[in-house]
């Protein structure tokens, strides 16, 4: 008996003296912060929180959608439905800037991939400051005893010091200036960041007096222009290479991004499978919300001679076809416009508007992907650009005019030179002296500089749905532009068809009637009519002068200047009091 | 008196009661008169359940067949028949042999019978070993039957070991080879479902590879989770890969004292599974065989007539956008235009007209009225069943083979999901020394199955939900596949994309048992290797089809592309126990047991993917030329070691102690936590065994009263749950062209971890009764979780991570389970009809007794909790008028269409607080708004009832089993229960026709017709309430047989020892409250989700359905109705 059990504890004791196992598939952290792959391979997480996506519109004052804007119904939001309050990103940021401190990697590069990191950091915040306005700047992981977990918010302007720090720091120590692939986070793209987050702030200065921080606006200003000027100077260019008629769409549908105005971009590749989805989103009715530009601001897009289209006498009557003749090639390439094409296996077929997306009668195209064999499946790998030039040029252009020192040249090698490549040949070497009124008074009645409305202009069309649309209307306070009516196109008569890209078949008819006579075989007909058969309100209607389309004309939305800043989540706000709540919020 | 078959003999006692040794006329009278009360009760009782019809007389009741006339020369027989102690046995089957004509004993015993000169009697008795009685000259008979020790011997396999039932103190059940006879069955986990009360197997769906962990007495952990650990022969082992021809017995160790043997991984119960052993009394050949014919229990009866389709959809898409708008397209595959609605409504279904025709551009427009889900299935699939064991033997040594083959058609018609099984035991064993025994037990498994994959949504039911409708047929004109079809089933018939896996498992087990000291104390020992490999190769093309006349476009992303994925698991296991048993002066029974147990493993993974086939059929890797190459690898290893021992002790078989302990250390844990000390108690008291136990043991023939109480930790951990790592995996992103690798934050170190613990009391009453023809088993039970490894206290979002884990959580878990079980015999025309029929019925239900959730905020667990609680909304019915809506509650959190106007017909919820509005409050237990629980998820009351016979060769058997209560929310989007009230363009359930409000028809299940309102979160159906939760409570006949054994007579002409044939039926019926409702789930894995596209979904998948867990998209569960045969020779 005894020798059993000596037997068996023995072997016990063989087998169990050691008992660690260690994870061979996973690493510790030694090999991530003590070699520069390991840096590289952790900074390279960062760069998934960049949308995969061209359909990145945001509210603006010249886009319609097809659904009722929650945001702006009166009473329609409160903090219960906020969201947003996520800091997942920022820990991950933080952990790396925190632990990056392994001296067997050189101090130099350990400070790029922190400019690297740095930048993110700034990136995950600016957004986070225009969401929400004051915020706490964290900047380390925080442990589950960190105070901070329970403080309160620190002051936006110290959150907005910070991204400026950042991104210093980014522009400084990043190592590469200029990335061919336009795929990494180079010192320029940190610089392209700062001028964005200083004009950012520089007009919100400006304009939300009752901040009470107008007197430090130039300075931020300031800083836009002279961050702008580093990549000015770092050898880019407005991409001219397929003509006035295709230059400008061409930057949004090509693969490879087009390195001579691309800063940055994320790319896509259909042949590894790395792909998007965003044709479904521009083509679909049920998928997205059918953004549309609304006409007042297709009547911005000036004449090919540099005039406003609005200086004609019968500009406000003008069918669609008529309307786009003669027009900055830009609007050609935004919106379906006569002879738009797509290719339907193979072949080249003129296309009209889809009236059931067009709601307000122009459809965007701009991100669209000819071939239709992409809408319906996520193939799409045309590159999706976070950073370009032309955006640069603007911020520019826009900060020297805040500051009252924009030159001639300064004109022409920015707003002159995105007028150029879309055809336009007047008023493109020097900067504008007289107000357009009717840009002035229909969105920016509280501007008279004619520079600075100019710039607005410009920037409207040249960005339109990259995703800047709400921020500029933040920090130009133009809250209560997005309370007009969604105007559409002109309509002529009803009850006609009409061709409307020009190939020689009619594709639409504006019909009063619930049920049309007569109907034409192919043809779209668009009921105008104010009630639906069960009485309902109908959501496509005429506007008071009896020919413009309107879209959902009986949905009010409303202003209140409370909206500037999203409100903090409600349960955040219970998980930690101290935090309080925006202005008009609580 | 008569014994009843299962009360245990007192081997180990000398002490007899005192009605055993006195005769009866020593009996006092007031025993003998209580006897003939009980012998008149117990009478009546069998008389009733034979529905014998005569009286009960004093003398012999003579049942044979009237329309047997006896021959002149009969002669009258008659006898006594007792058992062995001299007692008297009632209601014994005497049957002449050859004929019809038989007879029962009396209330004394006693017989009389006419019989022709020369018969030969058959006696039989439930519980006794038959006796066949040449009369010869004979006229009166004194038969004395003896009893079958079978079933007072019967054993049950317990850990490390077997014990003999009647001295179990634990919560033990087990069931026999009998649950798998007969049954056509892809594999052993499919065939257990239900056969042991609180063994709860739900299995996701109907695929034939489908297994799932067994889950013993409800929640486990709400921690770590944790299954039953599952033995094949005493190790570790996977049972979907077994034959389940193969398996003797699988014992289910419930409570804490019988499993703690296993320390931590037997928490949460252990279900030992024991391979048939050689017979070696005589060489034998078996071969068993059935031929299956099989089809979905449910198949989807949607709406195939297009127009009324097409009414529906408008209908549903205005109407959410508040009748304002006109639908342009019915989603991808086919536009919508007022002409072609007009022209629909002539192409009803006979009208002749052809289902596709251009217009003038040459695209095609549809008209055909498609029943989708027939086109998807086979009518019906064959699957055979081959198994052939040859064994035999000597004293020295003994060996087994068996060999399988499963193989069954897959039920898709088209690229159909394949299966088969492959199984090859080899089992021997030799007599070494007369105290050496050696055995060797190797297993060979192979399983094959092709999985058709979809490659545009990834799963073909959702494929069809949301692209297949009605209009669209399969085909164009020129032979090509429509879009829908190309989404759909037309992937299946293209037939290019699939996976094929292949699993294959080798495992060898050798074993040494020494026995010393006239086999009081033995030795054994064990050592086990076993390889588990899985490979999957995985080929993605592109899928053709058109939409305009000779234009061909091709759906499924970029995915062009193959894969092959390889896991291996590398098991070792050792085992070494010395058992040492002895009864000291006759009255004190002991046995200790000692053992050491040290298992590891080690698993490794890699997948490679690349893109760019060379040619669609490709069927390697090599074929693939693209640049899109993914390499993905994981490994991990464990080891865990054990001391146990056990120490059982009964004191004159009244008293039964048992003691259990384990020391378990495992590599899952931080140094200072890898080792644990797990002790168990339990206690039996056989109660009918005492001096004082005079109730008559016809009333009560045994009684115990069984206690335990116990304390195992959970082993169920990550591997490296612990430690602080950095995982590395391949971008999604491009970063110079290419993938790169990628680490991030690594996963947030756990606040501390130690073991879970898991303390089960148990208390059971098993009893005998009726003459052991009634046996009843009943357990009770508390399990307390404590110590259960969840998130901490929630912290503010700016924390940035998931809140570190730790163990924090305690629950408690009561139940019950029972079962009982009649056996009995009568004669039926003159043949003795054997049947059985056994209950079970189980329950249990989980508290939270302890969660970091201090505010009690819904959504998560809380301090008292039921687990499984619903949260809802009463639905108060539909709105009525303009009115109504106006005076009602504010509902403006929820919607019924675009803009958020409610209409009569909506749906209108309950102002539960009267605070005129609905809404959630602050989202906490104390504060819900005006929610309440509404039901719970949890099965309660599962029960099974199986009823078996056999007469004069033929047999049969019943096997039903249910849940009695549960609760299903149908979810949001999901369109089998919704139709279009969930995405406008889904197919209609015909279920839903006649159930849809209108103002004509006001008093419907379904409100007003409005598309996407079960679609997401704050949509009006989408909501959880009342009125749409499913009482998915359920009786399903799964298992019903008939069949024949060949009688040996006819046999004697061939070489056959027995040969049996056989008629079975599977799933062939279910009742549920839910199939008032709808008729497209089977309720009896509602609670399922096809598991292949959540893996899809997880590696970054097509679409939010599936990642939302694709419930109601899933491979239906299977009834079939097979014909078999077994033969032995």
């Amino acid at each position: 008996m005894k020798k059993v059990l000596y037997g068996i504890l023995s072997l016990a004791f063989l087998f169990a003296c050691d008992m660690e196992e260690l994870p061979k598939s996973q690493i510790s952290a030694k090999p991530v912060f003590g070699t520069e792959t390991g840096l590289e391979m952790y900074t390279n997480s960062f760069y998934e929180v960049f949308p995969a996506t061209t359909s990145r519109y945001t509210s603006s004052y010249y886009i319609a959608v097809n659904q009722v804007v929650k945001y702006l119904t009166e009473n329609g939001f409160s903090a219960e439905e906020s969201s947003g309050w996520n800091w997942g990103t920022l820990r991950n940021i933080n952990y790396f800037i925190t632990n990056c401190t392994d001296e067997s990697v050189p101090q130099a590069t350990r400070n790029n991939y922190l400019g690297v990191a740095r930048f993110f950091r700034a990136y995950f915040y600016f957004d986070m400051m225009k969401r929400f306005g004051d915020l706490p700047w964290i900047n380390h992981p925080l442990d589950v005893n960190d105070p901070l977990l329970n403080s309160g918010r620190d002051a936006r302007t110290l959150v907005v010091d910070s991204i400026k720090a950042d991104l210093d720091f980014a522009i400084a120590n990043i190592k590469t200036a200029k990335d061919p692939t336009c795929s990494t986070i180079t010192s320029t793209v940190a610089a392209a960041m700062k001028s964005r987050v200083c004009l950012w702030e520089g007009t919100y200065r400006k304009y939300h007096t009752e901040a009470g921080l107008q007197a430090s606006a130039n300075q931020w200003l300031q800083e836009a222009a002279d961050a702008a000027q580093i990549v000015m100077n770092a050898g880019y260019s407005i991409y001219t290479g397929a003509g006035v008629a295709n230059s400008y769409r061409k930057l949004f549908i090509s693969k490879t991004p087009i390195s001579s105005e691309v800063l940055y971009a994320v790319t896509f590749d259909n042949t590894m499978g790395v792909v998007h989805s965003s044709n479904r989103q521009w083509t679909s009715v049920t998928f997205g919300s059918c953004p549309s530009l609304v006409r007042p601001f297709v009547n911005t897009y000036l004449m090919l001679d540099g005039t406003p289209f609005t200086n004609q006498t019968d500009y406000a009557t003008k069918s669609f076809p008529q309307e786009c003749v003669n027009r900055d090639n830009r609007l050609a390439q935004t919106v379906r416009t006569p002879g738009f094409t797509r290719i339907t296996g193979g072949t080249t077929v003129k296309t009209a508007p889809n009236y059931a997306y067009a709601i307000t009668g122009y459809q965007t195209c701009k991100f669209t992907l000819d071939d239709t064999q992409f809408d319906n499946v996520d193939i799409c790998d045309n590159n999706v650009i976070l950073f370009r030039y032309a955006e640069v040029l603007l911020n520019y252009a826009e900060a020297k005019a805040e500051l009252g020192s924009l030159t001639d040249a300064d004109w022409a090698k920015t707003v002159g030179a995105l007028r150029a490549r879309a055809g336009i040949t007047g008023g493109i070497s020097s900067k504008p002296v007289a107000v357009d009124p009717y840009l002035k008074s229909t969105f920016f009645p509280d501007v008279s500089n004619p520079e600075i409305l100019e710039i607005r202009r410009e920037r409207g069309i040249e960005l339109s749905f990259e995703g800047f649309e709400w921020s500029d209307v933040c920090r130009w306070k133009l809250g209560s532009s997005l309370t007009r009516d969604w105007e559409g196109i002109y309509i002529p008569e009803f009850e006609v068809p009409y061709d409307m890209n020009g190939d020689g078949t009619l594709d639409v008819c504006f019909t009063k009637n619930l049920t049309p006579a007569n109907k034409v075989p192919g043809v779209y007909y668009l009921y105008v009519g104010e009630k639906l058969a069960n009485g309902a309100k109908n959501n496509s209607q005429i506007a008071a002068d009896g020919h413009t389309l309107v879209y959902m004309k009986d949905q009010k939305r409303t202003w209140n200047d409370k909206l500037y800043f999203y409100p903090i989540p409600a349960n955040d706000l219970v998980m930690n009091p101290n935090l309080g709540q925006n202005k008009g919020w609580d | 008196m008569k014994k009843p078959k299962n009360t245990q003999k007192l081997r180990l006692l000398n002490e007899r009661s005192i009605t055993k040794n006195s005769s009866p006329e020593e009996k006092p009278g007031w025993y003998v008169q209580r006897q003939l009360i009980m012998k008149c009760v117990v009478c009546a009782l069998i008389a009733g359940s034979i529905q014998v019809m005569n009286p009960v007389s004093a003398k012999a009741v003579d049942i044979q067949s009237a329309g047997k006339s006896i021959s002149q020369q009969s002669k009258v027989v008659s006898g006594t028949i007792k058992d062995q102690k001299g007692e008297s046995l009632i209601g014994v089957n005497i049957v002449e042999k050859g004929t019809s004509n038989g007879t029962i004993t009396d209330l004394d015993g006693r017989f009389s019978i006419s019989v022709s000169p020369g018969a030969t009697l058959i006696v039989t008795y439930v519980g006794y070993v038959p006796q066949t009685i040449p009369l010869g000259e004979k006229n009166s008979l004194s038969i004395i039957l003896k009893e079958d020790s079978k079933g007072l011997e019967e054993v049950v396999v317990v850990g490390y070991g077997t014990q003999k039932r009647v001295n179990l103190t634990g919560a033990v059940e087990q069931v026999t080879s009998e649950v798998f006879d007969n049954r056509p069955m892809a594999n052993v986990t499919q065939g257990l479902q239900g056969a042991v009360p609180n063994l709860n197997i739900s299995l996701a769906d109907g695929k034939p590879t489908r297994t799932s962990g067994f889950n013993v007495r409800g929640t486990t952990s709400i921690g770590q989770g944790g299954s039953a650990l599952v033995l094949i022969d005493g190790v570790e082992g996977d049972p979907s890969m077994l034959n389940p021809n193969d398996i003797a017995s699988v014992s289910v160790l419930k409570d804490a004292a019988s499993a703690a043997i296993y320390g931590a991984r037997g928490a949460f119960g252990v279900v030992l599974i024991t391979t048939k052993n050689p017979n070696k009394e005589r060489t034998s050949v078996t071969y068993n065989g059935n031929f299956s014919m099989k089809s979905p229990t449910v198949v989807p009866d949607m709406v195939s007539d297009s127009y009324q389709y097409a009414t529906m959809f408008k209908d549903a898409y205005s109407s959410f956008y508040d009748y304002a708008r006109e639908p342009s397209t019915i989603h991808k595959a086919v536009p919508f235009t007022q002409d072609w609605y007009n022209t629909l409504a002539s192409h009803r279904p006979g009208s002749g007209l052809p289902d596709v025709e251009t217009d003038a551009k040459g695209n095609y427009l549809y008209y055909a009225n498609t029943d989708w889900y027939d086109l998807l299935y086979k009518d019906q699939t064959l699957s055979t069943d081959h198994n052939v064991t040859i064994q035999g033997g000597s004293d020295k040594a003994d060996f087994m083979i068996s060999g399988r083959y499963y193989g069954q058609e897959g039920l898709f018609a088209y690229n159909s999901d394949d299966y088969d099984m492959y199984n090859i035991r080899a089992k021997g064993s030799a007599q070494i020394f007369p105290w050496l025994k050696a055995e060797n037990n190797m297993e060979f498994s192979q399983m094959n199955y092709h999985n058709p994959l979809t490659v545009a949504d990834g799963n073909v039911w959702y494929g069809l939900e949301s692209e297949a409708q009605p209009m669209s047929p399969m085909f164009n004109p020129d032979g090509t596949l429509t879009m829908a079809a190309a989404y759909s089933v037309g992937d299946l018939w293209y037939g290019k994309n699939g996976t094929d896996t292949d699993r294959r498992v080798l495992r060898n087990t050798t074993s040494f048992t020494a026995s010393f000291l006239d086999k009081a104390l033995r030795i054994k020992g064990d050592l086990t290797f076993r390889n588990t490999d899985r490979s999957e190769d995985t080929r993605r093309v592109q899928v053709p089809y058109s939409s305009k006349v000779g234009v061909i476009s091709y759906l499924g992303s970029s995915t062009n592309d193959f894969s092959v994925e390889d896991g291996t698991t590398k098991y070792l296991a050792t085992n070494i126990y010395g058992e040492y048993e002895k009864t000291f002066m006759d009255a004190h029974y002991f046995k200790g047991m000692i053992g050491y147990n040290y298992e590891q493993s080690i698993y490794e993974y890699l997948q490679t993917r690349r893109n760019g086939l060379i040619f669609e059929d490709a069927e390697n890797i090599n074929m693939a030329n693209g640049s899109g190459i993914k390499l993905a690898s994981s490994y991990e290893k464990w080891r865990i070691a054990g001391g146990f021992f056990r120490l059982n002790y009964a004191f004159r078989d009244r008293y039964l102690l048992e003691v259990n302990g384990r020391m378990d250390g495992s590599t899952k844990f931080p140094t200072n936590e890898q080792w644990a000390f797990f002790p168990s108690v339990s206690v039996g008291w056989r109660i009918s065994e005492e001096p004082f136990w005079h109730v008559n043991k016809n009333l009560f023939t045994d009684m115990k009263i069984r206690a335990s109480y116990g304390s195992l930790g959970n082993g169920n951990v990550g591997s490296y749950a612990y430690r602080e790592l950095f995982r590395i995996s391949q971008m999604g992103r491009l970063i110079n062209g290419t993938l790169k690798q990628k680490t991030s934050l690594p996963t947030i170190v756990p606040d501390g971890l130690t073991w879970e613990t898991a303390t089960t009391a148990n208390v059971g009453l098993d009893f005998g009764s009726l003459n052991g023809r009634l046996r009843f088993s009943g357990d009770a039970y508390i399990r307390k979780t404590t110590d259960m490894f969840t998130v901490g206290k929630a912290l503010p979002a700016v924390y940035g991570a998931d809140v570190p884990k730790g163990n924090y959580a305690d629950m408690t878990t009561r139940g019950w389970e029972l079962s009982l079980s009649w056996h009995d015999n009568f004669t039926l025309a003159n043949k003795p009809f054997n049947y059985d029929i056994r209950f079970t019925l189980a329950d249990y239900t989980s508290k939270i007794d302890k969660y970091n959730n201090p505010e009690k905020n819904l959504g998560s667990y809380y301090e008292g909790m039921t687990v499984g609680e619903i949260w809802g909304y009463e639905t108060e019915g539909f709105f009525t008028s303009a009115e109504d809506i106006a005076n009602h509650a504010s509902q403006k959190l929820y919607y019924a269409s675009n803009s958020g106007t409610w209409l009569p017909g909506d749906i209108k919820f309950k102002d539960l607080n009267d605070d005129n509005v609905i809404d959630y409050g602050t989202n906490k237990v104390g504060d819900p708004g005006d929610r309440k629980v509404i039901g719970n998820t949890t099965p309660r009351y599962t029960y099974s009832f199986n009823v078996g016979g056999d007469w004069n060769g033929i047999f049969f058997s019943a096997f039903f089993q249910g849940v009695g209560k549960q609760d299903w929310w149908p979810g949001n989007d999901n369109a089998l229960f919704w139709g279009q009230y969930n995405r406008p363009y889904n197919n209609i359930p015909k279920s839903m026709i006649g159930e849809i409000w209108s103002e004509e028809n006001p008093n419907t299940y379904f409100p007003r017709y409005r598309g996407y309102v079960a679609l997401q979160g704050t949509r009006e159906l989408s909501v959880t309430q009342t009125k749409y939760l499913q009482n998915v409570a359920y009786l399903r006949l799964k298992n019903l047989q008939v069949g024949y054994n060949i009688p040996k007579n006819i046999l004697a002409a061939t070489k056959m020892q027995a040969a049996r044939v056989y008629l079975s039926a599977e799933n062939i019926f279910c009742w549920s409250p839910l199939h008032k409702h709808t008729k497209n789930f089977d309720v009896t894995n509602i609670y399922g989700e096809d598991a292949e596209a959540k893996d899809v979904a997880s590696d970054g998948g097509t679409n939010s359905i599936i990642s939302n867990g694709g419930q109601s998209y899933s491979y239906p569960l299977l009834k079939s109705i097979s014909l078999g045969l077994s033969v032995t020779f």
